[in-house]
């Protein structure tokens, strides 16, 4: 009898230390941090299968091979618009970012001694040139690749990558499908659209209480695929938009898009596109007198943005993939260090650039001269998870997109102030 | 010993579906050009394989390799499909399509056709029409009037110019479109219709069985009048009007990431990162290599569903795959070869 208490006892000691310990866990978040009241058919229907509950493995063979001898350099790749694009200022930014980084860790002694190489592709975006530009690379024997910054050919050169089994980081396109591709080869450093769209919607309707947003996005896919989370995120928060329009990279004009967004008489607008291009729209509805708030995408943090909209820009709040005024001693220097090489200070894509090569550089040092270590290192979610970046904490979910902080930034005073989004708030609550 | 091949056993178990077995495996060190497989066709009494170092042709038990030197568009050869009509063998390279005719190979390109990319991930031959999938969009190629033509997001329901797979059948073309679930093509009315997941979300499936599971699709094969569907999600059977969806948990799919598939008859073969997996709509018969030695598993699952009934088993064989990641596969009446990323094995069809 005595004994059987004793085994009884025991027995729930263990079932309650049991639960102690299972409640102590951290809380698996939903995919991508996605708003409890923003998860698609949440309010209706479990999900049958999800798709990134863990990290897709890659089970193929290679990593056998032996490291190469007599190499005279570590070629690394660098994917990125340079020339003949709208996108070439951010391409030389990016390259910026990857050559700083290059430089300093061959000061450091290479690999092993022998320098680091960068090999430059210019993505030109032509007839799905990125695929062939993946194919030279790996011809030249590139270990890794950096790049880009355009949807499509970013995608193009991710389908190529899977073929050649080239790791793949990508530090400038915020486009939330190219980790949801399933590709085993590519790791993500900067946070996604995704993760803006869901800032944005939590500030405009939930802080901001706004109910009638009409939505102007660039005719493209980084404006299509860029929106979608938001116009999801806004029918699931009972407010759909009221009108998405839509403009051209290069338009100066936009006179029947404004009258179209008068006609729905919104409470608020949001922008989705390039700096030069929003900041002509900012100005064209404050002359038409639609002095509601607006909001922006990532992209209209520029100074070519302040430049073109002046006074229009004051109170204009978007998203920004990370804090440059943050108090990170990391990114003081590498803001001093930019400086000092180019004559200029980095923006968003050199910062994450620079990040995204450094990850390539230490995961090539941890893992030798072979792809598929270098990629088993970069998607270990151990080596690099919670990398601390010149941009800030990198942290990766199980699709190895970055769902670290993003940043809100508001115009004030003819310059950026940055402000953590309410997401955060969101997640540290949880 | 991991247990004696009882092929009778299998056999019986697997009801009409072909059982293959006797694998044999070639690497290097029997004359590929690479270990690294990315295609493999069975044409009459010779096989071509397609490597990351050039093509290699297995005839009368001895490999011939040909490489950029003898005419390749480039050594990367993802691709291979045989003109049923004149012979010519179609492949599709890094570097552009190239055809092999009467002995000599000629490189089309982006720079010298019409075609749209010269990342050629797809192949298929359909009378005198050649398609291909590139980097840049679907092309169709006349071999009659020399005359390309490009589908890409401009002139078919494409989201963008995205494609990964094509096959052909019944007067109709299909398109694995990478972002853009599948594209239907009539060759006789010129119209297209795509097929894309009803859910619209990338991150999971609301609802099996609905359309194609995923938008992001990685292959497409026609046989016998069913469409089957490759994804890194799952797969699909699509008969005209239903569409199934089948995942590893819930059948018998070793893996929902899925590199390939090809239908041949009633039979469907699915090239995953796990194993090959065979499927005819009733019974699933995967093939998978033991991680410390040359034997391996088949297992067969009797119903294309798991439910409380179906039960999957596993029978222990001597030989097996050369790896468990398979990129391609062709089979006949006599037998299987497929291509993997360390080597290309061979199966005997069971009798």
């Amino acid at each position: 009898m005595n004994m059987n208490k004793v085994i009884r006892s025991f027995f729930i000691i263990f079932l309650l230390s049991a639960s102690a310990f299972s409640f102590g866990q951290e809380k698996k978040h939903n995919y991508a941090n996605t708003p409890d009241d923003m998860v698609p058919y949440g309010r209706f229907q479990k999900a049958y299968i999800n798709f990134f509950d863990t990290p897709q493995p890659f089970t193929g063979a290679g990593r056998e091979k032996p490291e190469p001898k007599d190499l005279k350099e570590v070629r690394i790749g660098f994917l990125g618009p340079l020339d003949s694009t709208a996108l070439v200022p951010q391409g030389k930014m990016m390259l910026k970012g990857c050559e700083l980084a290059i430089e300093q860790a061959n000061q450091e002694g290479g690999y092993k001694g022998i320098p680091f190489k960068l090999m430059v592709h210019n993505d030109y975006g032509q007839w799905g040139a990125a695929a062939n530009k993946v194919v030279e690379m790996y011809d030249e024997g590139v270990w890794a690749f950096l790049g880009s910054i355009d949807d499509i050919n970013t995608h193009v050169a991710l389908r190529a990558t899977l073929k050649l089994e080239i790791p793949m980081v990508n530090s400038g396109d915020p486009d939330p499908t190219l980790c949801e591709t399933r590709i085993p080869w590519m790791i993500h450093v900067i946070s996604d659209d995704r993760q803006s769209c869901y800032a944005l919607a939590e500030y405009i309707y939930k802080v901001k209480k706004h109910k009638r947003v009409a939505v102007m996005r660039v005719d493209n896919r980084y404006g299509r695929v860029g929106v979608k989370e938001f116009r999801e995120a806004a029918r699931r928060l009972d407010h759909p938009i009221v009108l998405e329009i839509r403009f051209l990279d290069g338009d100066t004009v936009f006179t029947k898009q404004i009258q179209r967004i008068k006609d729905v008489n919104p409470d608020a607008v949001l922008l989705w596109g390039n700096a030069e291009e929003t900041a002509r729209i900012v100005n064209e509805l404050r002359a038409s007198g639609v002095n509601v708030p607006i909001y922006g995408s990532d992209r209209m943090v520029n100074p070519i943005f302040l430049k073109i909209a002046g006074k229009n820009a004051e109170g204009i709040v978007t998203t920004c993939q990370y804090n440059p005024t943050a108090d990170n001693p990391k990114l003081k220097k590498f803001r001093k260090e930019f400086y000092d090489r180019f004559g200029e200070e980095p923006d968003v894509f050199a910062a994450h650039a620079y990040d995204g090569m450094n990850i390539i550089i230490a995961a090539i040092r941890k893992a030798g001269l072979n792809r598929y270590k270098i990629r088993d290192v970069l998607t270990d979610l151990k080596t690099f998870q919670g990398y601390e970046g010149v941009t800030g904490k990198i942290i990766f979910d199980d699709a190895w997109n970055d769902i670290g902080s993003i940043y809100m930034a508001k115009i004030q005073n003819g310059d950026f102030i940055f402000f953590p989004s309410p997401l955060d708030t969101l997640i540290s609550n949880k | 010993m991991y247990g004696a091949t009882d092929y009778d056993a299998i056999k019986k178990a697997a009801g009409d579906m072909p059982v293959y077995g006797h694998w044999k495996s070639f690497t290097t060190e029997n004359g590929l050009p690479a270990d690294k497989a990315y295609c493999v066709r069975i044409d009459g009494d010779r096989v071509l394989v397609g490597t990351n170092h050039g093509l290699a042709v297995y005839e009368d038990g001895k490999w011939t390799n040909y490489t950029t030197k003898d005419g390749l568009g480039h050594n990367g050869v993802l691709a291979i499909d045989v003109s049923q009509l004149t012979g010519d063998v179609w492949l599709g390279t890094l570097g552009g399509l190239t055809r092999w005719s009467g002995g000599s190979f000629y490189t089309f390109t982006q720079l010298n056709s019409g075609m749209p990319n010269d990342v050629i991930y797809s192949v298929i031959c359909d009378g005198k029409d050649v398609w291909v999938a590139t980097g840049g969009g679907a092309g169709h190629y006349d071999t009659y009037k020399d005359q390309w033509e490009i589908y890409m997001e401009r002139n078919a329901p494409m989201h963008e110019p995205w494609t990964y797979g094509v096959c052909a059948g019944d007067g109709k073309i299909w398109i694995a479109a990478w972002g853009g679930g599948v594209i239907e093509y009539n060759t006789k009315t010129k119209k297209f219709r795509d097929y894309t997941d009803p859910d619209e979300q990338m991150e999971l499936d609301v609802f099996p069985d609905d359309g194609v599971v995923h938008d992001i699709t990685t292959g497409v094969s026609y046989a016998d009048g069913i469409l089957w569907v490759a994804t890194y999600f799952g797969v699909n059977r699509y008969d005209g009007v239903h569409w199934k969806t089948y995942f590893d948990k819930d059948s018998g799919l070793l893996s929902n990431f899925n590199n390939f598939n090809r239908a041949v008859g009633p039979v469907v073969y699915f090239c995953t990162d796990k194993g090959l997996s065979t499927f005819n709509g009733k019974t699933w018969i995967s093939y998978q290599r033991n991680e410390n030695n040359t034997g391996g598993k088949v297992l067969i699952t009797n119903g294309p569903k798991l439910t409380d009934r179906v039960k999957t088993t596993s029978y222990n064989v001597h030989t097996s795959l050369s790896h468990n990641f398979v990129l391609g596969v062709d089979a006949n009446e006599k037998e299987i070869w497929i291509a993997t990323s360390h080597g290309v094995s061979r199966g005997e069809r069971i009798k």
